[in-house]
């Protein structure tokens, strides 16, 4: 029973971090088309932040986190203004580009912080006890702050004017400048918001894992899988599919094993794209 | 329109002359080269073959990120039969190029009920598929670590003529004559009535169902066929390099040859050919000799992004370009026909 | 129609012309390059040809650092006399970026270009591209991993890094000084390191008459979250945690989740590179009484006589004032002490050529290795006697530092032990004849 409440536990804090990256991707892809081959890498850089404000620099960690999500939060818009703007109609070169980018940004990691692990020490070391199950304060944070986050994101798509232009952009971009709005405005801020989740999900788990200038490829493909099951196109999707595969896969390690896993996983992801292509919850088709 | 007639044979031998000097320069290519350039100069030319079965696949307007393992599963098939089997290793390297056509064709099943995006993304899940099977069934894939003593390339000895293909220079000539052969049917594909079906279906796909084009079985045509050459392209590589491993055919290796095919341009035969050709020179020579090891995938990162951006059709349209602005120069009109279409 | 017949001449021309052109601009470059730059007279050249960018760059690049630390004082005492001459030494380096094929090319490159006199490489999927080479070339080659020997490659050696046997050693101490564990668990990445190390780690344990209570857990190189995986090995409650040969960003989350899902007992590891931030994300209670295999190279211990590494003090000071100690880890002395075995096997050849050197590296059986005389051994597992194996540190954390506890002997385990050995090695397919 521990280990079935414990491997729950785990399950959800996987879910959480993993919901942060996939509604970040699907954003950018949303409302540009582009396939953001760099988003791991943007996770990265989310992490080292914390690694040179907290652990070197000794600022406190929420501070180091906000840091962090406002840091490549720019970074996504920089890559908008420079990129994926200038190569609208051309989604293939958006993919292209934002694979050159990710170079760049994986060495200039290693020219900035070495290519060994980065080192974080624990913003705290309290945990509490759920049923047996060890929750530590450090992965408590990462899935409050993914609720929290998702939650905000949620509201602000549903309530603003941004959220509704957001999403009419997703839907229909030339309607939507038809309409009215301003599609460079729309998407400087859908990829401020997808690249500062990807952010602050490097930055809140830098402790828990051991950030390399190389793990982005490790949570791009992740990310990959979980969009898929969850459909392209769907924010909802991402997060139920997130939580999906984070189950699964960590039921599986522990009940298996982490290779298993992996190869379930990559099922899953095959299995639904033979039977609904379009994902679970995606619904539109692009080609 | 001119073209029979006496400017047609004009024109036929000026295309013919080209061709001759184009293999002249090839054929003394190595021999210009250091040793260790004549082996990048081998990896480049089966390098070209990879990315322009890539190319007949795009045709039909499908972006595929298997490409690469596709490629593997004929390096693994032809390597497993030379080793386990004893088939000669030319006959393997042909068996290899269909095993990956049959892969193809299988995948192909589930692959062609999804489109465009969804299309690339399931080619990546199922390139990852057979990675994960090489990596899980050691027996006969070897695991982790591959294959390694692959047989070679088995040496001529014809009374005073011996080949060896250890050495660079003799596996570039054997490898420059299948790639030029496959390029050859690629390119006779490309210009047949199969091939404009392909372009068809690519710029107008409802149309052409609607004229009774199955797409799906173009579509699987076009991939078996670009499979079969990129199979070849693996077993000429497992033969020379003697190693395959499933590290060798990840998505990483797969992001070079998409980055090759649209740096190149990808509306003409040769621009994925140039794309290779530049950015290898570029990577494996021009920046290891600037001694820029740590910066190397920045600057080739930058490399990218600078020509996506200011060569959207390639550096196939470099020429065309020059060209329109010479003519202007010359003060005659530009000329606007041998604008890619 | 005839709009078509125009492209296609267009196209035609165009791709000749093209193609021509880039085919003569790839020549220009190789014509303008320097093709052969032969050292002087006075330089003798050794290649290092390992990852130098990219995921697996931490096992190459920081050797090179420490071999250009090692040829900055070999030079500044006039360099290594060979045959009653002084040579210098001049490190070429070449990046292979982990892939076989362009290991190959970085081989011929420096044999046939730079005139190098011995390659030192990390191996593992590098070495297939190379072995070709090597054989043709009679080049003298070093690896990081010794399960790349085999007997068709007599010109490849593993000097230093007897990876993963050394790792017999420490399960042995343990067993002696903590007898009262019983039970174990272990994980491993699936991958080339990560395989034969849990197959050592195995025969180890059964030769100590621990019991394993779960199969090895076998985890994706890909993994980040490694909260299941420590659910899982704690489930049973075991006596020791053994974290194979886990690289360095999966031990620490490893470590962490141990102590945070409530571990109390014994840890042991292959490495444990960066142990101080391990403790600070744990306890040093948590940490204490760690068992693993590589030492500080500050240890005063490694003064003692019998070990052959020159200086190491003095080598870890001037490393981590150069690059910085974060920089610092396993590979920044193993290749330099390859460097040490070389230059003495040169010495006594009284020549470079490789295979003068070789036959001196090997002559009587013997060998200086870091950590003390050696043998030339692994017949029984690689096929071929050119592992350079014998004593091996055992390193425990003790007090917040890494603290040698003892030299054991590999050859003596081996000696008692070996169908244990072999017996797990063929059971994960890692005998050299199983291999691919």
């Amino acid at each position: 029973m521990d280990l079935l409440w414990q491997t729950a536990v785990n399950a959800t804090y996987a879910a959480s971090y993993m919901a942060l990256i996939a509604v970040g991707l699907v954003m950018i892809f949303g409302v540009m088309g582009v396939i953001n081959f760099a988003h791991g890498e943007l996770y990265m850089v989310g992490a080292y932040c914390v690694v040179f404000l907290y652990a070197q620099e000794n600022f406190p960690f929420l501070l180091a986190v906000a840091a962090g999500l406002v840091f490549v939060g720019i970074v996504g818009i920089v890559m908008e203004r420079t990129m994926f703007r200038p190569l609208r109609d051309n989604p293939l070169g958006g993919l292209i580009a934002s694979i050159g980018f990710l170079l760049i940004l994986q060495t200039l990691a290693v020219l900035g912080f070495g290519r060994r692990m980065g080192h974080v020490p624990p913003a705290t070391q309290d945990k509490a006890e759920i049923f047996g199950a060890v929750l530590t304060h450090q992965r408590l944070f990462v899935i409050l702050a993914a609720i929290l986050l998702l939650a905000a994101l949620w509201t602000f798509l549903r309530r603003s004017k941004f959220g509704r232009a957001l999403r009419a952009c997703a839907q229909d971009a030339e309607a939507a400048s038809l309409q009215g709005i301003s599609m460079n405005q729309t998407a400087r801020i859908a990829m401020f918001i997808g690249a500062a989740l990807a952010g602050v999900a490097g930055a809140l788990t830098a402790p828990l894992v051991s950030p390399t200038p190389y793990i982005g490829h490790s949570i791009i493909v992740t990310a990959f899988i979980i969009i898929i099951v969850g459909g392209v196109g769907s924010l909802e999707g991402a997060v139920i599919a997130a939580v999906l595969y984070a189950f699964v896969h960590t039921f599986v390690t522990t009940f298996f094993d982490g290779v298993i896993a992996n190869i379930v996983g990559l099922a899953l992801m095959f299995a639904v794209l033979v039977v609904r292509p379009t994902g679970l919850f995606g619904a539109r088709e692009r080609a | 329109m001119p073209a029979a007639g006496a400017g047609g044979a004009v024109r036929r031998l000026a295309w013919r002359l080209r061709l001759v000097f184009l293999f002249a320069a090839l054929a003394a290519l190595p021999y210009l080269l250091s040793y260790s350039q004549q082996e990048i100069a081998v990896l480049l030319v089966i390098n070209v073959l990879l990315v322009s079965s890539y190319r007949l696949l795009t045709l039909t307007g499908e972006w595929s990120l298997g490409h690469v393992v596709i490629m593997g599963v004929g390096a693994y098939a032809s390597a497993l039969l030379a080793k386990q089997l004893g088939v000669p290793v030319p006959l393997s390297t042909l068996l290899g190029g269909g095993a990956a056509a049959a892969v193809a064709a299988i995948l192909s099943f589930p692959l062609f009920r999804m489109k465009g995006f969804y299309f690339l993304i399931g080619s990546f899940a199922a390139g990852e598929i057979i990675r994960l099977i090489w990596k899980r069934f050691t027996d006969p894939f070897g695991g982790p670590k591959g294959l390694k003593r692959i047989d070679p390339f088995p040496d001529i000895e014809a009374g005073f003529l011996s080949i060896d293909f250890y050495e660079p220079v003799n596996y570039y000539f054997l490898a420059l004559v299948v790639v030029s052969a496959s390029l050859f049917v690629l390119y006779r594909i490309e210009r047949s009535r199969i091939g404009l079906t392909f372009h068809a279906i690519h710029w107008q796909d409802r149309l052409a169902e609607s004229v009774g084009v199955d797409t799906f079985r173009y579509r699987t045509l076009a991939f078996v066929i670009a499979s079969f050459f990129a199979g070849i392209a693996g077993g000429l590589y497992a033969h020379y390099v003697g190693a395959v491993n499933p590290t060798r055919f990840s998505v990483d290796q797969m992001v070079y040859v998409l980055v090759w095919a649209v740096v190149g341009g990808t509306a003409t035969f040769h621009g994925p050919i140039l794309g290779v050709v530049a950015l290898t020179v570029v990577n494996e020579i021009v920046l290891r000799a600037l001694g820029l090891d740590t910066v190397r995938p920045l600057i080739y990162g930058a490399i990218l992004i600078l020509s996506v951006l200011y060569l959207p059709n390639g550096l196939e349209s470099l020429g065309t370009r020059l060209r329109a602005r010479l003519q202007h120069w010359r003060g005659g009109p530009a000329a606007t026909g041998s604008e890619p279409a | 129609m005839s709009r078509k017949s125009l492209d296609r001449k267009i196209s035609r021309r165009k791709f000749l012309g093209t193609t021509a052109v880039s085919g003569a601009t790839l020549a220009a470059m190789g014509a303008g390059l320097p093709r052969v730059s032969f050292a002087d007279g006075h330089t003798i050249r050794i290649g290092f040809l390992a990852p130098l960018t990219g995921p697996v760059a931490a096992w190459g690049k920081p050797g090179l650092d420490g071999c250009l630390i090692w040829a900055d004082w070999i030079n500044a005492k006039g360099g290594v006399d060979i045959g009653g001459k002084s040579y210098n030494i001049e490190f070429i380096g070449y990046d292979n970026e982990y892939d076989a094929a362009k290991a190959r090319t970085g081989a011929t490159k420096l044999i046939k270009e730079d005139g190098v006199k011995f390659i030192m490489m990390l191996g593992g999927d590098t070495w297939p591209g190379v072995q070709k080479v090597a054989e043709r070339e009679g080049m003298l080659f070093s690896t990081l991993l010794p399960s790349d020997l085999s007997p068709d490659s007599t010109t490849l050696v593993a000097p230093c890094e007897v990876h993963p046997i050394y790792n017999v050693t420490g399960v042995e101490w343990l067993a002696e000084n903590r007898p009262e564990l019983k039970t174990a668990v272990i994980c491993a990445q699936d991958d080339a390191l990560g395989k034969p190390s849990v197959a050592t780690y195995l025969a180890a344990f059964e030769a100590a008459g621990i019991e394993m209570q779960d199969e090895p857990l076998f985890f994706d190189p890909a993994t980040t979250d490694f909260a299941p995986v420590m659910t899982k090995l704690l489930a049973g409650n075991p006596d020791i945690l053994c974290l194979d040969t886990c690289y360095a960003d999966y031990v620490h989350p490893l470590c962490e989740q141990a102590f945070q899902q409530g571990y109390k007992g014994q840890i042991i590891s292959c490495t444990a590179d960066f142990y101080q931030k391990i403790i600070e994300k744990t306890s040093a209670e948590f940490m204490e009484g760690f068992i693993f295999q590589f030492p500080d190279f500050d240890d005063p211990a490694l003064n003692s006589e019998g070990v052959n590494f020159v200086n190491p003090n003095e080598f870890y000071a001037e490393y981590a004032k150069r690059y910085g100690a974060s920089e610092w880890s396993a590979v920044s002395w193993e290749y330099a002490s390859i460097m040490d075995l070389w230059a003495d096997a040169a010495g006594k050849a009284g020549s470079a050529e490789p295979a003068a050197v070789l036959e001196a590296m090997k002559a009587g059986g013997t060998g200086k290795h870091a950590f003390g005389t050696a043998d030339w051994w692994g017949t029984e597992l690689f096929g071929i006697d050119n592992a350079l194996v014998g004593n091996w540190p055992v390193v425990a954390i003790e007090g917040g530092k890494a603290t040698i506890k003892e030299f054991r002997s590999i050859p003596a385990w081996w000696d008692k032990h070996k169908d244990l050995m072999v017996k797990h090695m063929t059971a994960l397919g890692q005998m050299w004849n199983q291999r691919g």
